[in-house]
């Protein structure tokens, strides 16, 4: 099967998939509790005039009515106009999914290149001293709260040691940012030539991408040397022994059969992490998707929830396009079983 | 007399690891095997679960994984002592000199490699100077010896595409493509449908018999035993009870567990019962002097204090009971 064909079959598969994620999203977030209208038509406002707001809202359609108008929108690309900022929602989104995706791909690529390594490491050599030590350290990594490492984080190498910026925000207060092209300060400031800003973008991204990748890295490590383990344990590296192929292939053999679960769990990592970023966003002000996507819950903010909950679906959906496809090209068998 | 191809002597295999209270605490697994084995000729290993079969082949191999370890005795491959080599120099034999052929066929099979390329595999691992070409002919070459149709097409298939008895003639082929001396098959037909064990079963004796290989089968069943195999060795608690030609130990069994193993097998049926008609084998960690099958033993008498010797039943045939030879006139 050609990779086009598996592309369009997967694509056909997200459809209905994205629209269950609007449904759902939506009647959630109708059935939350909060009602906007209030807060939209002020504090002066008379019982009239909430109910005018109301109207020009559609909210006094049946829910289902509301829903296929939200829905005919979103086909069209339109997915509102948030209630708080008054700003399209998409606009909002597009604005800030390369903020968190900075934060994100950063922590999670440093987590599993360290996690991986070291899980490899520990699984070719299960109880020795570096497994024994590798087990305890992801063990820490599990069992501390994000939001307090990056406070810790904060304290010590801001507060107590200078050595990094204070976590407020993307980029030192006295700089402007570079102009924009991929929505990265870092990336966009190496392109415009100014290291200036890329230097201060750079700082501001250590913190938080260094909680982020010992987050990731301790399942990271965890599943790593669980699934090498049971591939090494496996009938077809004892009989590739009982061949007398020598180590070196067998530990190759080895590392081409775990490839495809490492790959799949990294998906699911990167896909779980972004709630977990939100809350790094909010120690270091970052101001992504996940920052304003809790804002949006915690102020009721229906479109943006709504936004907010589609462009994870979307990530998810892509990431998990992108680990097919890497097993695909991981897998020679993939193609023929399909 | 020639060297034989295989001579284990005296072979104690045991496991050897520390509990939760941190004492060192030792199964005493294989307990003295002892048995040799010509070019051309398939020797029958039976015996009930967990008493050492599937263990002395690793052990021969060189296969065993902490905590097992052999403790003493020597594994004579063709007169050289396989205990004493390095392991590097082990690992060059195996594979290529001896090979092994395993119960689960399919597991066993690297997933991501085809077959011809495994088979090419094994082969350039014991000699780097081969060309590809002259492997993969080989390989071909090789399936269509172990009867699989279509064996240019077969070569480019995937582990997962093959059926049991496939992927176990698939395996034959792996052991045999570098002509190896000695093949061990542990339980080759376990899982395999009746039809399909025969069929197996038939491929592996006429290919060691037109290569004069000398091979081990492992099986459970005694009917295996006295179709495929030429001598028997009945095993209990890491020993080696009696053994001698098929058609001596099964006509005359002397041990009386061997007659209890042949009581309990109403035609092909699998031994695994035998352990109802008797009591739990001993346990290894506590393993009692002298004849360690006197507990379950209907004959049991003082004697059997004593670790019983080797009594010479003529023609190669030999059981390690006191009474082997008087318990005759009252046999089964």
């Amino acid at each position: 099967m050609s990779v086009g064909r598996f592309l369009v079959r997967r694509l056909l598969l997200v459809l209905p998939l994205l629209l269950g994620v609007l449904f759902f999203t939506f009647m959630l977030v109708r059935l939350s509790g909060q009602d906007p209208t209030a807060k939209i038509a002020g504090p002066t406002a008379t019982a009239a005039e909430i109910e005018l707001v109301r109207a020009q809202l559609g909210l006094d359609q049946p829910l289902f009515t509301q829903f296929l108008i939200y829905l005919g929108r979103v086909v069209q690309a339109d997915l509102g106009r948030s209630w708080v900022s008054q700003q399209p929602v998409l606009q909002d989104v597009l604005e800030r999914v390369p903020v968190t995706l900075e934060l994100l791909l950063w922590g999670v690529g440093i987590g599993a290149l360290v996690g991986i390594p070291v899980g490899l490491r520990a699984a070719f050599r299960p109880d020795g001293a570096f497994d024994q030590i590798s087990r305890f350290v992801s063990l820490l990594g599990f069992s501390t709260p994000t939001y307090w490492l990056g406070l810790v984080m904060l304290l010590v190498f801001f507060y107590l040691l200078d050595l990094a910026p204070p976590g407020m925000g993307r980029l030192s207060l006295m700089l402007s940012p570079p102009p924009r092209i991929t929505g990265s300060y870092l990336i966009d400031g190496v392109i415009a030539g100014d290291l200036e800003a890329a230097h201060s973008a750079f700082a501001q991204l250590v913190l938080p991408v260094l909680c982020i990748a010992i987050i990731s890295a301790a399942p990271i490590i965890k599943q790593t040397r669980a699934i090498t383990l049971e591939v090494l344990a496996s009938d077809y590296i004892r009989y590739a022994r009982a061949q007398g192929l020598e180590p070196a292939m067998i530990r190759r053999m080895a590392l081409r059969n775990a490839a495809t679960p490492v790959v799949t769990f990294l998906g699911t990592e990167l896909t779980g992490l972004v709630g977990t970023t939100a809350l790094i966003e909010y120690v270091f002000a970052w101001g992504g998707l996940g920052q304003w996507g809790l804002n949006a819950i915690i102020t009721g903010d229906f479109a943006a929830v709504q936004g907010y909950v589609l462009a994870l679906a979307l990530f998810s959906v892509i990431v998990f396009l992108l680990v097919d496809l890497a097993v695909l090209l991981l897998e020679p068998r993939a193609g023929t079983r399909a | 007399m020639a060297t034989p191809l295989l001579d284990v002597r005296d072979l104690h295999t045991h496991f050897i690891a520390r509990n939760l209270d941190n004492e060192i605490r030792t199964a005493r697994a294989l307990n003295g095997v002892s048995f040799s084995l010509d070019g051309g000729k398939i020797l029958g290993l039976v015996g009930e679960t967990g008493a050492g079969k599937s263990l002395t082949a690793l052990s021969v191999m060189g296969l065993l994984r902490p905590p097992a370890r052999v403790v003493a005795g020597q594994v004579l491959f063709e007169g050289r002592d396989l205990i004493a080599m390095p392991p590097e120099e082990v690992n060059r034999l195996r594979g290529a000199r001896m090979a092994m052929v395993v119960q689960s066929p399919k597991s066993s099979l690297d997933p991501l490699s085809r077959i011809g390329e495994q088979l090419v595999r094994v082969q350039r691992a014991h000699d780097p100077a081969l060309g590809q070409a002259e492997a993969t002919a080989r390989a071909v070459a090789m399936l269509e010896a172990v009867g699989i149709p279509d064996p240019q097409r077969r070569a480019r298939a995937w582990p997962h595409e093959l059926s049991g008895g496939m992927a176990q003639r698939v395996l034959i082929a792996l052991a045999l493509v570098n002509q190896p001396r000695l093949l061990i098959a542990d339980e080759p037909t376990t899982g395999l449908d009746v039809t399909v064990q025969a069929q197996i079963l038939d491929l592996f004796r006429e290919l060691v018999l037109a290569n004069g290989i000398g091979a081990i089968i492992i099986t459970h069943d005694l009917g295996v035993v006295a179709h495929y195999c030429d001598d028997v060795a009945v095993m209990f608690a890491g020993t080696i009870i009696e053994h001698g030609p098929v058609a001596a130990v099964f006509g005359q069994p002397a041990h009386p567990y061997t007659r209890a193993l042949i009581a309990s097998t109403p035609e092909r049926l699998v031994i695994g019962r035998t352990r109802t008609t008797g009591a739990p084998p001993p346990n290894l960690y506590a393993l009692p002097t002298g004849c360690l099958y006197r507990d379950r033993c209907p004959h049991a008498a003082p004697d059997c204090a004593e670790p019983p010797p080797g009594r010479a039943m003529g023609a190669g045939h030999i059981a390690h009971c006191h009474f082997a030879g008087r318990l005759a006139e009252h046999a089964a």
